[in-house]
């Protein structure tokens, strides 16, 4: 149970934030299709710095020392480097669709394909193959933080709470997690947040009353690439052992899902990515899963296809969507170039 | 809103498509660095004086081929020794790399020029990619192709019919029939057993085996195999009863995913004390999650204990040396002694197959006892059966497969 919800955090949590992404870029009224191609450029910026890194030798007094508190700073470090570059990828998309007033779905796809051949033509110069990785070692050695870095033997029992959220975790995902909640109470607790809300519903009426909406949506959309950018670290820090390869597995554009299931609302989406990441966790690793603790896997007994459970993620989202969606309300002007002289 | 939400899905749908194709662009010969292969040669020969350490025994030379560049240009364009991959990177830290090492060697150490050819689409690549990348390196002034992995049959058929000049080296292979290719195979399921054998002996009895191919390959499946019975010999041996959990899960096209991270992280989490890595870059996944839940990794192919300090030991074969080998022989002439009518099976009596005893960090089971059991095995007092098709539970080892 306690690997469950460990490894279920592990993939809820960049669908968490991605989503979050896409509801920043959206609420401002921007469709932020691009979310894909910046988790795909974000976890290409933050694998080529963490090599950057190791290579310099920049943590490698503390790695030798078993220091793992700096390298959760290297982490850190790393996703800020991650989340300014999806910040800067966005922008592509921001100027498209505000100033140029470009159709905001064919700016995204645009940039949901320059990035995997931009970063597999960038990562063929670097490293002669199609997958960049760390320098030495993995990412668990690196930047996991497990039990036995805190001096307790590796067979030490923890009780359910310490091994559910305490051992073999990224300290990355809490701070998604962090980052999430600050950002959802900011859009929905703040003077920043409302207006920028505004921009997505009503932004002549926004403009009337003195919000300057290009600027709300460009900030709207450069938190998006910020958090998506991020995620995309996130993404190969946490299940591709701190690679990149051009891929996200479609996580961005689950995400997209997520977020139209979740009803464009923080918490709504929260819940889809814990929903979609259990049942992904339990498509890989049903073989051994023993939910109640009595040291039967009653997944694997049952003696369903592993096909079947692979499926599950993908048909639980669609099936999700299919009863949700009639509920679901978008932000009345996404999608629309803001124009002044329309009222 | 309802018409906005199905174009999204549409829009969701068809860029999903769209993306799948968009990253992964036609992996075609690619241009060679500029750098002169004479200027890389000094550079390399100063290194190897600092890299010597990291060497690994069962190389020919002095040389390591991490020091040689993979790319050269020759003055006139042309390459005389050709290197097609099978699915997966050049550099999987197995069997791309480990083949394509030996190829070097030879190169450079002939003062040969040479270049690497990836079949366009990866792990989608078709007989037709594998075909216009051994054509390319014919065209290319290629003497000898050396092409990996038993996927490249058909294809190889079909280029060694029209370049009848060029000789072509098939690893993982088998006889075309063909008087310019050569089929060389490994006993595999030998090693296997050394490997299964030495987890058991070391103490462990929770075992795994993760194997690429998605069960067609045929040398992952004996590898498989050999492990299953050296670990029966030596659980009969001590008297224990060991559990192996055993899949070709998430490792169909020889690449790390997360989803073999999270099925071995459950393994590892759930008792299993040691994984057999058997593909390619799948490595990177169980190397992940052992490195995480502090546990154990046999690598395969070469010796892959540089790789991760999980590795306790690998199930090596001597693709780089048999390449080597090849290659001598196409170029002083014993090519048809050495090609033997076209197949040739290396196994522990020519020494290439085996287990690194330099670089292994097991610590009971003694390096003595492991020359005296490969002895045995080259004598034939030991059998070991290679065909996969018999895998099942035996009396010591419960087999629990996964699929």
């Amino acid at each position: 149970m306690a690997f469950l919800i460990r490894q279920t955090l592990v993939y809820a949590v960049p669908l968490m934030i991605v989503g979050l992404a896409g509801i920043f870029a959206e609420r401002s009224g921007i469709i932020n299709l691009a979310l894909e191609g910046i988790m795909i450029f974000g976890a290409f910026v933050g694998v080529l710095f963490v090599r950057i890194g190791q290579q310099a030798g920049w943590f490698a007094a503390a790695y030798a020392a078993g220091n793992w508190i700096s390298m959760q700073g290297f982490v850190l470090l790393t996703m800020a480097v991650a989340a300014l570059m999806g910040a800067v990828f966005s922008l592509l998309l921001a100027f498209a669709a505000i100033n140029l007033k470009a159709d905001q779905t064919i700016g995204g796809t645009a940039l949901n394909m320059l990035a995997p051949a931009l970063v597999l033509f960038l990562i063929r110069i670097i490293a002669n193959q199609n997958t960049l990785q760390m320098a030495t070692g993995d990412s668990a050695s690196w930047f996991m933080v497990k039990k036995t870095m805190l001096g307790y033997d590796k067979k030490a029992q923890l009780g359910f709470f310490a091994s559910a959220f305490l051992d073999k975790v990224y300290f990355a995902t809490y701070f998604c997690l962090l980052v999430f909640v600050i950002l959802s109470v900011i859009l929905y607790k703040t003077r920043f947040g409302m207006r920028m809300r505004s921009c997505g519903e009503n932004p002549q009426a926004a403009d009337s009353l003195g919000i300057n909406v290009v600027k709300m949506r460009y900030a709207g959309v450069l938190i998006s690439g910020a958090l998506s950018g991020m995620g995309g670290f996130v993404y190969a820090l946490t299940t591709a052992n701190c690679s990149a390869n051009g891929d996200v597995a479609g996580f961005g554009f689950l995400a997209l899902a997520v977020m139209i299931f979740g009803n464009w609302k923080p918490l709504n989406v929260a819940g889809g990515a814990l929903l979609f990441g259990l049942f992904k966790c339990i498509a890989a690793s049903f073989s051994t899963l023993d939910i109640n603790g009595d040291g039967v896997y009653a997944l694997a007994q049952l003696g369903i296809s592993a096909h079947f459970y692979r499926l599950l993620p993908y048909l639980i989202t669609l099936l999700v969507l299919a009863f949700t969606s009639k509920s679901s309300r978008a932000p009345k002007a996404e999608g629309i170039p803001y124009d002044k002289s329309t009222r | 809103m309802k018409k906005y939400i199905a174009v999204l899905l549409a829009l969701v749908m068809v860029l999903g498509l769209a993306a799948c194709g968009g990253s992964k662009p036609a992996e075609e010969t690619k241009p060679a660095e500029t750098k002169p292969a004479e200027a890389a040669a000094p550079a390399a020969q100063t290194e190897t004086a600092q890299t010597a350490q990291t060497e690994t025994p069962a190389e020919p030379a002095a040389l390591t081929a991490d020091d040689i560049d993979d790319n050269m240009t020759s003055a006139d364009g042309t390459y005389v020794i050709a290197f097609v991959t099978d699915v997966g990177q050049l550099k999987d830290k197995s069997f791309n790399q480990g083949t394509w090492e030996g190829v070097k060697l030879y190169a450079y150490e002939n003062g040969l020029s040479y270049k690497y050819y990836q079949p366009a689409n990866g792990d989608q690549a078709t007989d037709d990619d594998r075909y216009d990348a051994m054509k390319a390196a014919a065209e290319g002034g290629a003497q000898v192709i050396v092409c990996a992995g038993f996927m490249q049959g058909t294809a190889l058929a079909k280029a060694a019919a029209e370049f009848t000049d060029v000789k072509f080296v098939f690893i993982d292979g088998w006889s075309l029939g063909m008087d310019n290719v050569v089929g060389i195979d490994f006993q595999e399921e030998q090693c296997g057993y050394l490997a299964g054998y030495a987890a058991v002996m070391e103490g462990y009895t929770e075992l795994g085996f993760c194997g690429g191919g998605g069960g067609t390959n045929a040398a992952v499946n004996r590898y498989g195999y050999g492990y299953v019975q050296g670990a029966e010999a030596a659980a009969a041996e001590k008297g224990v009863d060991v559990h192996m959990n055993y899949t070709f899960l998430y490792g169909a096209s020889f690449q790390a995913s997360p989803e073999l991270q999270t099925l071995t992280n459950g393994w590892y989490e759930t008792g299993t004390e040691v994984i057999f890595s058997c593909g390619g870059s799948i490595f990177d996944s169980i190397t992940a999650a052992a490195s995480a839940n502090d546990a154990a990794v046999i690598g395969v192919d070469v010796d892959q204990s540089f790789s991760s300090d999980t590795v306790i030991t690998s199930a090596l074969k001597g693709i780089g040396e048999a390449a080597y080998q090849a290659l001598t022989a196409a170029f002083d002439g014993s090519w048809e002694t050495f090609a033997n009518g076209g197949h040739v099976t290396l196994g522990a009596k020519q020494g290439a197959v085996g287990l690194p005893t330099a670089t292994w960090s097991l610590e009971n089971w003694s390096v003595e006892e492991y020359e005296a059991m490969f002895a045995k095995i080259v004598s034939g007092e030991i059998t070991i059966d290679n065909d996969p098709a018999n895998l099942a539970s035996t009396a010591h080892v419960t087999l629990n497969v996964v699929e």
